[in-house]
């Protein structure tokens, strides 16, 4: 690289940046994804569960992208969003082999929670600061499953943004879409997402039906 | 509710995102100072966010993580 440094003449500037994995050895690279990939794997595989909806079909999403990850790790520019890289290539993966055998009659059902606000329906039936004792009442399963039966494009959005904190523009990156098609899958997974947890809760009778 | 805390409530998530420009992070960031209300609306809001990320993240099983490791030479690397 040093070498290359000096020369002004374009050759080495129209080498892509990403060239530096070319010149590493197979073990060398071999390492590198070890080291700066595989610790990604507990979050791609929290992910890889809400996407499928169970632990197998998880386990060989997680397996199927990292795959595809090694194959493609002289596409990754280093210093650039790696985190995001990855779950470009696990949504991917997801979309295109996992939800075809998944579409469920349900995936229609969220148009009508457009704007569902569980701190409205909470806060006019309880006293002071009362919603957020509610809150902690919620299981587990109740807030992954409210997570895991959004449609698709909601599911995935929300869960990108609520749990791993990409910003809208990465989100849109990772799926493919326009920002604003990302705010509204947004808008509207929350409002599903908000209105599930409050049937649970007043299944379970921590609310009063309201 | 008056026109302040509509624009909050209508807001509020972008703003949670950090996705407000900035003339509305400020505005709005002023209002919940001097609004109990809308503050405890958004801290509401924050708090069911933390909750569905703290819930939603679980650990891949440890035989995956071996599986990982020792396929990795197997595969085609680019
Ligand atoms: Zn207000």
């Amino acid at each position: 690289m040093a070498g290359h440094a000096g020369d002004s003449d374009g050759r080495t500037r129209r080498r892509p940046a990403d060239s530096v994995r070319r010149h590493l050895t197979d073990s060398e690279r071999r390492e590198t994804f070890e080291r700066e990939v595989l610790p990604f794997v507990d979050q791609l595989y929290s992910a890889a569960l809400r996407y499928t909806r169970n632990p197998a079909d998880a386990e060989d999403l997680v397996q199927e992208s990292v795959a595809k990850a090694y194959a493609a790790f002289h596409q990754y520019r280093p210093g650039t969003n790696l985190r995001a890289w990855l779950y470009r290539i696990l949504t991917n993966t997801y979309i295109n082999a996992y939800r075809k055998e998944q579409r469920r009659p349900t995936e229609v059902a969220a148009d009508a929670a457009e704007d569902f606000s569980l701190y409205d329906r909470i806060a006019s039936h309880r006293e002071a600061a009362a919603e957020t004792v509610f809150l902690e009442r919620l299981t587990d399963d109740e807030v992954r499953e409210a997570l895991s039966d959004l449609p698709e494009q909601f599911r995935i959005a929300v869960y990108l943004a609520d749990v791993e904190g990409f910003s809208y523009a990465e989100i849109a990156d990772i799926m493919g879409t326009p920002i604003g098609t990302v705010m509204s899958r947004l808008h509207r997974g929350r409002s599903a997402l908000q209105k599930a947890l409050y049937s649970y809760a007043v299944e379970r009778g921590l609310l009063a039906r309201s | 509710m008056d026109a302040d805390c509509e624009h909050l409530v209508r807001q509020l998530h972008a703003f949670l995102d950090g996705e407000c420009d900035e003339g509305w992070e400020v505005a709005l960031r002023a209002h919940l100072a001097d609004c109990p209300p809308c503050l405890r609306r958004a801290d509401f809001e924050r708090r069911l966010r933390m909750i569905v990320a703290t819930r939603c993240r679980q650990a891949a099983p440890q035989v995956l993580h071996e599986r990982l490791v020792r396929m990795l030479p197997s595969w085609p690397q680019g």
